[in-house]
């Protein structure tokens, strides 16, 4: 089977006019032809297969909206190809906007002076949706996201979450094959996250839409997306299921020793000490294989072992530490 | 089509829900036309008539100066687009299966025909029973102004689309409202009928595309034009609005292809 998303060594860079400061400098802009390069996307592979959910996760200004926008076909690659659906989003624009849905986390596609409900019924026009096809997705997806209250009120009067939940309904409603969401639980509080999260699982897992998610948010993640894609500095650096991440990126797990009497220290070369607190211990294992078995013998049982407690890192604290290790690691290369 | 239509009534509702503003709107229009209508008084003042049109003709005038230039704003239109062009807002147009400038055009038809109805018609009777206005010529002069009102409303769109785009690339928002608002004043004849201008301004002013927003129907109303001059002229202005929606055409694909090539 062909993937619903095939892209290819995609790169996507940003020229900018370089800027002086100041008021001369205001007017050396003017006519300066000097510019800086930004390289927002930097030679990108995948393929997504028709109902994937895929997340897409990385630090600020690592290239997540920019593929997102190549995605759906509002900016062109500069390099590499990217097919969507059979076709090259940017040049077949008006043919892939009537398969795909999108939302823009911090750009609303609703009609700010009018009711709800009006921003829904344009949609239908602007798509040709079929009515009986448009009333049954409306009811469902009202239902499912809890809007009926708020169809009847202007947009401008919904509150974030609100409006959130209803720029979801709207991008659903024309059935597209493939949902592209930015950020869609940018500023949401748990509640509302937990909704949403809930909404896009159950469309993905029983309508079959493919859907493409940029998150900040681990747990959006975790509820949603099987499979996620990490990008940091526009390159990407992991793709894969969730699970996986920990070997892959390599996280050190945390060993604590409790001594019922202080042995002095203790050495390992397994385990590299962090913190020594006399009776309390504590370690970094930083590679995979090493077993907790293997540093038990090697503490040996002359030492008077009082507990021992070995953790797994959380997703969270392998990302952080992938992106410290990384910021390190680039500072002391200049 | 469908979903062209839908955008003019959502022109029309989304003025419909600043409400408020229709009295601020009629209060403003009377100011502005009875001000037309003062100098003309003042101009006139012991004369019956200058060039052969009288008092009465250039009262009239002046209203319908109001009737074709009431509803539509360019200011709007620019401030819409421009603010588009300038946010990345516009994205979300391209995301969509429509043409944007269609789209423009259609939610401007439903906010120009509310404020028409709203206030240009309460204003035009009140002033109307004031000072007294001439019927139309002819019933040929009077379905022929209705005909220049909607070419009025095309050009008028086009030129404001235009300055829209241009504040893509050119000046700010504001300067390009000032300096098309400069143009209309002087170029559409709402301020003074070209036929008051020496030669060759009045027959420099009478062909460039600005004249058909005030000057030509109201001379079609008024008579001033004959019946083949008045099918003529139609012809004319049909020309320049193919030329405009040429360049805003060309300038709208530049502005997208940017946006699309260098993010904006
Ligand atoms: N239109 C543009 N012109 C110039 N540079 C741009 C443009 N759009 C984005 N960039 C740059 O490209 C890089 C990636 O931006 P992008 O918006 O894709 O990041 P992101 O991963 O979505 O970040 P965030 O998590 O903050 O939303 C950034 O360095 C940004 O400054
Ligand atoms: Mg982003």
């Amino acid at each position: 089977m062909t993937p619903l998303i095939e892209a290819r060594g995609v790169s996507k860079r940003f020229r900018q006019h370089k800027r002086f400061p100041g008021l001369l400098g205001a007017f050396k802009t003017l006519v300066t032809t000097e510019y800086t390069e930004v390289t927002a996307v930097n030679d990108i592979s995948f393929d997504i297969a028709a109902g994937e959910a895929v997340g897409y996760l990385g630090p600020n200004g690592a290239g997540k909206s920019t593929m997102i926008k190549m995605m759906t076909g509002i900016l062109v690659p500069s390099d590499g190809t990217l097919s969507v659906l059979g076709r090259t989003p940017h040049l077949e624009r008006m043919a892939n906007a009537r398969q795909i849905g999108v939302v823009f986390g911090q750009r609303s596609q609703l009609w700010w002076d009018l009711p709800l409900i009006d921003s829904f019924t344009l949609h239908q026009r602007i798509y040709d949706i079929p009515l009986t096809r448009y009333q049954d997705n409306l009811k469902r997806f009202s239902e499912l996201l809890d809007l009926k209250p708020f169809l009847d009120r202007a947009v401008r009067q919904l509150s974030l979450g609100q409006r959130m939940r209803a720029e979801i309904v709207m991008s659903l409603l024309h059935d597209p094959k493939i949902l592209f969401l930015d950020e869609p639980t940018i500023g949401l509080d748990v509640v509302a996250k937990d909704a949403v999260r809930r909404f896009l699982a159950e469309i993905n897992r029983e309508r079959g839409v493919t859907i493409i998610l940029t998150t900040h948010d681990l747990q959006d993640i975790e509820t949603i997306c099987p499979r996620l894609i990490m990008v940091d500095h526009a390159k990407l650096i992991f793709d894969g299921q969730l699970g996986k991440l920990r070997s892959a990126l390599g996280s050190a797990r945390r060993l604590t020793l409790e001594f019922a009497t202080d042995p002095g220290p203790v050495v390992l070369s397994t385990a590299t000490l962090t913190n020594d607190d006399g009776l309390i211990k504590h370690y970094l294992l930083e590679r995979e294989e090493v077993s907790l078995v293997q540093i038990l013998s090697e503490v040996g049982s002359t030492r008077d072992l009082k507990d021992v407690a070995l953790h797994e890192p959380n997703i969270e604290e392998v990302i952080r530490t992938f992106y410290q290790r990384r910021n390190t690691a680039s500072a002391t290369t200049p | 089509m469908s979903a062209y239509t839908a955008f003019v009534r959502s022109g029309f509702l989304t003025s419909l829900a600043y409400r408020s503003e229709v009295w601020a709107n009629i209060f403003g229009k009377l100011v502005q036309v009875f001000a037309r209508v003062a100098i003309w008084l003042a101009v006139y003042a012991g004369v019956t008539a200058v060039d052969g049109i009288s008092i009465g003709d250039m009262i009239t005038y002046a209203l319908l100066g109001g009737v074709v230039m009431g509803a539509t704003r360019y200011d709007r239109i620019i401030r819409h687009v421009g603010t588009a062009l300038k946010t990345g807002d516009v994205a979300v147009w391209l995301l969509k299966p429509v043409h944007y400038p269609l789209y423009l055009l259609s939610i401007e038809a439903g906010a120009s025909a509310y404020t028409f109805l709203l206030a240009v018609v309460p204003t035009i009777v009140i002033v109307a029973l004031v000072y007294g206005m001439h019927p139309p010529a002819s019933l040929f002069h009077g379905v022929m102004f209705a005909a220049y009102c909607g070419l009025s409303f095309i050009i008028h769109f086009l030129c404001a689309a235009i300055f829209g785009v241009l504040a893509f690339w050119l000046m700010t928002i504001f300067s390009l409202e000032w300096l098309l608002q400069s143009l209309i004043s002087l170029l559409s004849g709402l301020l003074i009928p070209f036929w008051f201008f020496p030669e060759p301004f009045g027959s420099i002013a009478s062909h460039q595309p600005l004249a058909w927003l005030v000057y030509y129907p109201s001379a079609v109303w008024l008579g001033r034009l004959d019946i083949g001059q008045t099918l003529l002229y139609f012809g004319f202005g049909i020309a320049w609005a193919g030329l405009l929606t040429l360049a805003l055409t060309l300038l709208w694909r530049r502005a997208a292809s940017r946006i699309t090539v260098h993010g904006g």
